[in-house]
């Protein structure tokens, strides 16, 4: 068995789990959410023991590093980080209907990974510079924070659904498809929910990687393009919050404000590699 | 009078509104996206070559070129430590005040309209009812405090006051770390230094260009450099063993690596490049009038005189790879002296290129003898220690302010007048994790259903 069997498994069960996910909230079948859950756990595990084994892997081949240094093993640890986040959430807030963004997201990531023309999947050595632990830390947290970011896009979206789909009446009846989705006031608090862990995590990685920076070029910021991306997108969250706590705010610019933060995430980590150079830019 | 104070209390009252944070929170990031797309750093001849004249002056006269130094970015940040300044002048004395102040006694009507409240009505004497609430609420809650307990009990229950403050430190971190920020670009100083191997230099290229320097008050030498590569190709480790000098005296030796740097005296070296440069060149003019010929070693960028004549040459560049044909030497020559100068780039591996020429004389190269050096980053940052601190109260202060909550359980019991029997009520307040605190505060309630006989 190699890591690489496992994780085209992996690609293809959060393609099924998106799947059930989705029928179980349009046709309101609760067993078939519950499926969705346990293909969820399933997958992960299989795609945590892939993980793991492409490490042990690399250590084979000698080089021996975590599997976060370039962009296939980025995407294949944001497919992990988006449903590890998603999972816990939903366990802790007993709430199934939500998983069809984050299972979409998994599922793209492990798709762009696997099928991408321009995607080199070989277990590369480490250049000088990413030899570091902060390295690692600073991968770990970022991508925890963008997990957070990209379910509460999904949250966002469906709140957005809800509040227009019925406008006027926040808690609409049992009826219609999505019907099995919680009410509006319970979305906007998981969706606060979701951003705070996600902006804890992007402070925790935004600083890691500059203490990273400091240790190897002895700068802790330099307005390189994939820094200040990830500052902008740290600037709109934080706008986010405050707008929260102004009355008027709460609803729905804040589930605006969230898509656009994550259309930030995004931009911060695919959209930065076709700026001009800079440190961050993952090699081809 | 009172005019001028209602101006100044509507400027503080701008400058503590959350609207101008949103709106320093937008323009901030705006401004780094334009950053981010225009190339920082060209000259304006790049400018007016790429962009159309008005487009051109535009982005001249903002700075667009140069947008994280420029006068207005700085106002925004200048800006927003005003608003911290401010908004935390004005409200930190409030919540101060509000978490000094003791509670007063309550009524159950009073506290039946708070967001999450219950009554109960018992036919439990209130002496028999408060102990059994005060039990019950100790039981899900902790610890009470009782404000009165004579005909009617009140009490509170209450834990974490002090998440309320935790805003302030986040708040704080951001002024540190800007203040370390400031205190780094005013007395410290970055740039680098090329160091051959075996020799020692004080002299730092300072970056941003123009050739400034500062000088060390110590000298650093590098004993070794060493490069080692994956079987691909790729370089798997720099190191340099560097030794310090005081005085020409050895106090430190110690190797960097990239990721693992040297400090001494608050000035850190990194590891950030390497290459070969030049010692000297073994060469071998023909003057092409006479045809006499002759060699001379010539050691890197000193004058020297070429043997039999009133000339002089000196090799003032190398290039390790000169458009893509080998190293090339730039040589000088000037003709009776140093006055009538002329230069050229003369390829090392190919001998016989026509063009290897300077005035009446062509040159071959015979051979060269390089050292290979160490590339350094230079870098002084007294403020770096304030901006760890504030990066290290930043995240103590956000995990804080989400995950810690001000709870409160206000509960009172009162005589049920001539009904008899007695009232009892609860209700409370979280500041965050509501639902955890709901269902705590359900968890209440079914104890006090369970337990109070109606
Ligand atoms: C980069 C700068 C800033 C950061 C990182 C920051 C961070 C935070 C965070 C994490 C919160 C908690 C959010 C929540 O409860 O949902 C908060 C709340 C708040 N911030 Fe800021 N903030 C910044 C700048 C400002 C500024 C300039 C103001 C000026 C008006 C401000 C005013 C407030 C207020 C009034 C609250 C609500 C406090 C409360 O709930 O009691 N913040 N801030």
């Amino acid at each position: 068995m190699t890591s690489s069997f496992l994780l085209s498994i992996t690609t293809f069960a959060y393609l099924a789990c998106t799947v059930v996910y989705l029928s179980g909230t349009v046709f309101r079948a609760k067993h078939l959410l519950k499926l969705g859950t346990i293909l969820g756990v399933a997958t992960l595990l299989i795609q945590t023991a892939g993980i793991c084994l492409r490490w042990v892997e690399s250590y084979q081949m000698g080089y021996g590093h975590a599997p976060l240094s370039n962009l296939y093993e980025s995407l294949v640890f944001a497919a992990w980080a988006i449903m590890l986040t998603y999972l816990v959430f939903e366990a802790r807030v007993k709430q199934r209907a939500l998983g069809v963004f984050p299972a979409l997201f998994a599922f793209l990531a492990m798709a762009y990974a696997s099928f991408s023309k321009d995607m080199d999947s070989r277990i590369q050595p480490l250049l000088p510079a990413l030899k570091s632990n902060w390295l690692i830390a600073h991968v770990i947290t970022c991508f925890l924070g963008y997990a957070a970011f990209a379910v509460s896009f999904g949250i966002s979206v469906l709140y957005l659904y809800r509040k227009r789909s019925n406008p006027g009446n926040p808690n609409p009846g049992p009826k219609g498809a999505f019907a099995i989705l919680p009410d509006a006031l319970h979305l906007e608090v998981f969706n606060y929910q979701m951003i705070l862990f996600g902006f804890l995590w992007l402070s925790v990685g935004i600083i890691t990687g500059s203490v990273w920076a400091n240790s190897a070029w002895g700068t802790y910021w330099s307005w390189d393009p994939k820094e200040t991306w990830s500052l902008i997108t740290w600037l709109i969250y934080a706008a986010l919050l405050h707008a929260r706590t102004m009355k008027g705010w709460k609803g729905e610019r804040v589930a605006w404000l969230s898509m656009l933060g994550f259309g930030c995430v995004l931009f911060t980590y695919f959209g930065v590699n076709f700026l001009a150079t800079g440190l961050h830019r993952y090699a081809r | 009078m009172s005019q001028d104070d209602g101006f100044i209390a509507k400027i503080l009252s701008i400058l503590a509104s959350l609207k101008l944070t949103l709106f320093v929170f937008f323009a901030l990031a705006g401004a780094s996206v334009i950053g981010t797309l225009l190339p920082q750093g060209m000259g304006s001849a790049e400018l007016e070559s790429q962009f159309s004249p008005t487009m051109a002056l535009i982005i001249d006269r903002l700075s667009l070129n140069n947008l994280y130094h420029s006068g207005w970015f700085r106002v925004l940040l200048l800006l927003l430590c005003m608003n911290l300044l401010a908004c935390t002048l004005d409200r930190l004395p409030k919540t101060v005040r509000l978490l000094k102040r003791e509670d007063d006694s309550f009524t159950a009507e009073k506290i039946a309209r708070f967001s999450h409240s219950r009554t109960f009505v018992t036919e439990m004497k209130v002496d028999q009812a408060a102990p059994m609430l005060r039990f019950a609420v100790e039981e899900v809650f902790g610890p009470i405090r009782v404000l009165k307990d004579s005909d009617t009990f009140c009490a509170v229950s209450e834990k974490g006051r002090w998440s309320r403050l935790m805003v302030y430190g986040v708040h704080l971190s951001v002024l540190v770390v800007l203040a370390g920020a400031i205190m780094g670009s005013v007395f410290g100083f970055k740039g680098f230094m090329n160091l051959p191997e075996g020799e020692s230099a004080d002299e730092v290229i300072l970056g941003g260009g123009g050739g400034h320097f500062i000088l060390l008050p110590f000298k650093i030498r590098c004993d070794k450099f060493d490069v080692s590569f994956y079987d691909t190709g790729l370089p798997k480790d720099y190191r340099s063993d560097l030794s310090i000098l005081e005085d020409n005296r050895e106090v430190l030796k110690e190797s960097i690596r990239v990721n693992d740097p040297l400090t001494y005296k608050g000035v850190t070296f990194y590891q950030a490049s390497y290459g070969n440069m030049l010692k000297t060149a073994e060469l071998v003019l023909t003057d092409r009038e006479s045809g006499k010929t002759m060699s001379m070693i010539v050691p890197f960028q000193q004058v020297r005189n070429i043997p039999g004549t009133d000339d002089v040459l000196r090799i003032s560049e190398y290039q390790e790879s000169f458009m893509n044909f080998g190293p090339a030497l730039g040589i000088v020559v000037g003709k009776g002296g140093p006055e009538n100068v002329a230069g050229s780039w003369i390829l090392v591996n190919r001998p016989d290129f026509h063009g290897n020429k300077v005035h009446n004389y062509q040159i071959r190269v015979m051979g060269t003898e390089r050292v290979s050096y160490t590339g350094l980053q230079v870098k002084k940052d007294p403020g770096v220690v304030l901006v760890w601190v504030g990066f290290s109260l930043m995240i103590i202060g956000i995990g804080l302010t989400f995950y810690s909550s001000h709870k409160k359980i206000w509960v009172c019991v009162e005589s049920n007048g001539e009904r008899g029997g007695s009232l009892v009520a609860i209700a409370g307040r979280a500041s965050r994790d509501v639902q955890g605190f709901e269902e705590k505060f359900a968890e209440l309630s079914k104890h006090l259903e369970d337990r109070l006989p109606t």
